[in-house]
């Protein structure tokens, strides 16, 4: 099968790919770049372990994708935005993204396997809702399947991080 | 006992919540090595037949093929699949490949190839001939004389029956004045776990087998894959760093980890092995269904007088954990209400269905099930309130319960008590039962449950811990437990920690690596706290025995006059003479400090956790939907050495539970024996929007002497009490009982109309 040159920038880093046409965003982003922090869970889009933000040229948001379901041609052009973006790099180790410090603290992880999927859609939430209701968490994370926490602490951890200003795109996320 | 404690009892976060929340967390499949091949199975579409041939032939031949495996090509030793190292009751019933397929999905063949979709092309060319065979798929026909036999036993019995029989249960029925029976059935529930099995082999180039699994039991998968392969265990590592989840179904070993090992072995190429989804469905396990028939006599008084249960359990194409459920299914029944008059049998079949495996509740949810719904009935009958017939009945300080253990560290009733207060359970008569259409009904109902930390007696109970001091006072804790996503070693680093006196950023944990960490059972029955953290007690009590009697000599102080916290040692009627910690064991003038290290085993008897759940739900008399609306869930756990942890153990626990109760049911065509419903659409388990408001009570009002701190398990609890109080509470709003898992809107319609022509 022949190969396609796509180019992406992933969390701010240019990629050019020579990828087969029928090889998934999913799979680009695991196998090529190296970046496994995006799971696999499914491949047909049940369960959002492998949610990432994807934005388009011509958009202006990054918007919560399936990556299972987007060919990496697809996305030929595109930003991407996967959980090893979220914390910024120092000197003294990773600044958590206060999503990803909310978890924390609050226990939303644990296997841990669901976590960067659902730290995925609630930053797309909180980027267009910044103070949402529990109803609205719930419905923004209802295509991530989590089989540990009873989303109880899921939900928890993303009402603590809305009442964090840094947790939207004013405060600089 | 510390009197006051700062580390256990805290939410402190994971020890590894930072590369989870982060996504540098690994997986087995997020394994990348240079030049590694993709493996995967052929699966038999039958679900029962003779392999007469199968023809590599063509798949070797396609370019980018590196290796095709057969029956063969691959070693011929019949092991078990649930090889726990130290199990009594395992049946060996397996062979990487045989000459026959069992099930629907049962693995006959393999490939690595360079990629994933060369590999899956190749399967397609791999030729087979079959000879059908007859098939069955309900355990009450295979055991009847004539049914197409599975393997080569009995009736298809896994073992010989499981009898229990303790007092006279004639006399006890005898002595009822009403006696009941009725047939609780439950379906076929599958873990769910988000990681898909997945393994990389490797071999070095002296020999050494490394293989990254996502297991509960590594050392059980290196023993495993040692003694089938032919491998000294010394060179099998086995590793797993991070894994997404188990409920008990990855405490066995895998097809695919054979093969991987197996596939490096012959391409000398470290090969990749992920389940797709509709694997892990096929060929992962399920938990077993369960028929149960439950007769007990009681009298008017409210007084049991026998209990006498058949319980037949549908066990697919391979033992795995078929006796160990039955067992544990059985003897539960003896627990939880007292009797004293008991006649228990119960039979582990082999069928042409997936394999039937641990998860979590390994064979007390079913029976809890009917014991719990069959009290809420005779309550109802005898005009006794649920929750008083229950307190008046449950078992009490000093009695018999499974196995032959007496109880102790008892809360049933303080359970009960406390669940009622906390969702109004004498004023909910008070509340409207229905809407105002009258088509919605409210109902309220419980469950009760009791669960052992730990297997024993079923598995000898093994955990190890080593614990080394650095020379800045911080601590290596070396432990065999395998973290399957609980928090078992943030748990073990603060009974570390809170033994030791030092902070709990000073203990750092090294799980998951068989090459490095001290020997452990596995992640099951909920034992891990209560075992692998007494390990862990132990061995920190004897390191801060030797910290302390090295500080006596440089503080020039007895040892028994000193404490230590948060990593200042001090004389305890003179705080001020002190040194930290990390003072007394560095080294000075270029002469090292004393090395300090201590090890420990863990094997405790076993330990009873608790818990009573209370479910408010609402039915739809049009739809026949079930809706719980509120949870309350009081559990005891003798001591939460993590609350956070504990309380996630139960909300999660309760995701899993309402789910069996009423949605999840993998569903296996009778005629054909395919599952119809092998993905997460059509499997239904519970999303964020489908969850009620839970309110989870932690009590710790009987701590276990044999636990760390006085703790005890809780993974498996959750899921005992749950079912019955929402089906308890489906049959208050509506006045029918469905004796039937899952609860789902057919059967409530169908309930429905039966009550409404016997009216």
């Amino acid at each position: 099968m022949s190969k396609h040159i796509v180019h992406v920038q992933v969390n701010g880093e240019p990629y050019e790919l020579a990828v087969e046409p029928n090889r998934t965003l999913l799979d680009i982003l695991r196998n090529d770049i190296g970046l496994t922090g995006t799971k696999r869970g499914c491949d047909v889009g049940d369960c959002g372990a492998c949610t990432v933000l994807l934005t388009l040229p011509g958009e202006t948001r990054g918007r919560p994708v399936n990556s299972c379901l987007v060919l990496g041609v697809e996305a030929d052009g595109a930003q991407i935005r996967t959980v090893e973006g979220l914390a910024i790099q120092t000197p003294d180790g990773p600044r958590l993204h206060p999503l990803q410090a909310k978890f924390l603290e609050h226990g939303a992880a644990q296997c841990g396997f669901c976590t960067p999927g659902m730290l995925m859609s609630a930053v797309a939430l909180l980027e267009v809702n910044p103070h949402p209701t529990a109803d609205e968490v719930r419905f923004a994370i209802a295509g991530n399947l989590c089989r540990c926490t009873g989303y109880v602490k899921i939900v928890d951890a993303v009402l603590a991080a809305s009442g964090d200003e840094s947790a939207h795109p004013a405060g600089g996320a | 006992m510390v009197a006051q404690l700062s580390v256990v009892g805290t939410r402190a976060p994971r020890v590894d919540g930072v590369q989870k929340v982060t996504g540098a967390a690994r997986y087995a499949a997020d394994i990348l090595l240079p030049g590694m091949l993709y493996g995967k199975i052929k699966r038999s579409p039958h679900p029962h037949a003779r392999v007469l041939r199968v023809d590599g032939s063509r798949a070797r031949a396609l370019s980018g093929v590196k290796a095709v495996l057969t029956i063969d090509d691959v070693p011929r030793v019949l092991h078990a699949g649930a090889p726990a190292p130290r199990i009594l009751n395992h049946i060996k019933d397996q062979y990487i490949f045989d000459t026959k397929v069992r099930f629907v999905g049962d693995g006959l063949a393999a490939v690595a190839a360079a990629s994933e979709e060369i590999a899956e092309q190749a399967l397609d060319l791999i030729a087979v001939e079959y000879e059908l065979l007859p098939a069955v798929f309900d355990a009450e026909e295979a055991m009847q004389p004539g049914a197409p036999l599975v393997h080569e036993t009995d009736r298809n019995l896994v073992v010989p029956p499981i009898v229990i029989q303790i007092g006279d249960i004639e006399q006890g029925f005898a002595e009822a004045d009403y006696i009941v029976e009725e047939v609780y059935t439950t379906g076929r529930p599958a873990p769910t776990y988000m990681e898909p099995n997945a393994c990389v082999a490797q071999f070095d180039n002296a020999g050494n087998l490394i293989v990254w699994a996502s297991t509960q039991g590594p050392f059980m998968v290196r023993g495993i894959l040692a003694e089938v392969l032919g491998i000294p265990v010394s060179k099998v590592r086995v590793i797993c760093e991070h894994m997404g989840g188990g409920f008990g179904a990855k405490q066995d070993i895998y097809q695919h980890e054979f093969i991987c090992a197996l596939l490096a072995q012959r391409t000398g190429r470290p090969v990749k092995m992920e389940y797709t989804r509709e694997e892990c469905f096929l060929a992962g396990k399920t938990r077993h269904p369960v028929k149960v028939t439950l007769k007990q006599g009681f009298t008017r008084d409210g007084r049991l007088t026998a209990r006498q249960m058949r319980y037949v359990a549908n066990g697919g194409a391979y033992c795995s954990h078929s006796p160990g459920i039955t067992e544990v299914g059985c003897w539960d029944a003896t627990s939880l209400f007292r009797c004293e008059n008991f006649d228990i049998r119960g039979y582990a079949v082999y069928t042409n269905n997936p394999v039937a495996g641990a998860f979590r509740g390994y064979g007390a949810v079913q029976s809890l099930f009917a014991l719990n719904c069959q009290m809420d009935g005779i309550a109802r009958t005898l005009g006794i309130d649920p929750v008083d017939f229950m307190l008046q009945n449950v078992v009490g300080e000093g009695d018999l319960v499974s196995a032959g253990h007496r109880l102790h560290a008892n809360a049933l009733e303080a359970c009960l008590r406390r669940g009622a207060e906390e969702i109004g359970w004498y004023e909910r008569h008070l509340r409207p039962r229905q809407d105002p259409s009258g088509i919605v009904k409210r109902g309220w109902g419980v469950g009760v449950e009791m669960h052992s930390s730990g297997a024993s007696p079923f598995i000898k109970e093994q955990s190890n811990a080593i614990l080394k001091m650095n020379e800045d006072g911080t601590v290596h804790l070396l432990t065999g437990v395998a973290d399957l996503g609980t928090g078992a070693l943030t748990v073990m680093a603060q009974i570390a920690a809170e033994t030791l006196g030092i902070p709990y950023a000073s203990v750092r944990v090294t799980a998951g690596d068989t090459d490095v960490t001290p020997f452990d059972i596995g992640a099951y029955a909920s034992r891990t706290t209560f075992v692998g953290g007494g390990a862990v007690a132990k061995a920190a009590a004897d390191l801060r025995t030797q910290l302390l009697a090295l500080a006596a000599e440089k503080l020039g102080a007895s040892a028994d006059a000193l404490e230590v916290r948060d990593g200042v040692v001090f004389v305890s009627r003179d705080p001020g003479r002190a040194l930290p910690v990390r003072d007394v064991v560095k080294g000075e003038g270029g002469v090292p400090g004393r090395s300090l290290m201590s090890r420990a085993t863990g094997e405790p008897d076993v330990a009873h956790s608790f818990a009573a759940h209370f479910a408010e739900v609402d039915v739809d008399t049009e739809t026949g939907q079930v809706k719980v609306i509120r949870v309350v869930a009081v559990h005891e756990v003798g001591k939460a050495i993590n609350p956070m942890g504990v309380e996630g153990q139960i909300e999660g626990g309760l995701q899993q539970g309402i789910g069996h109760t009423l949605t999840e049911d993998l569903i296996v065509d009778p005629k054909t024996g395919r599952t119809l419903n092998a993905n997460l659409v059509d499997y239904k388990m519970l999303t964020s929007l489908d969850m009620p408001a839970t309110k989870v009570v932690i009590l710790e009002l009987a701590p276990d002497p044999g636990g760390p701190f006085g703790a005890k398990g809780v993974a498996e609890d959750p899921l005992l009490a749950i079912g019955p109080a929402i089906a308890n509470a489906v049959a208050d709003a509506i006045g029918v009982r469905i004796r039937e898992y899952p609860i789902t809107p057919e059967k409530v319609l169908r309930a429905l109309r039966a009550q409404q022509e016997q009216l």
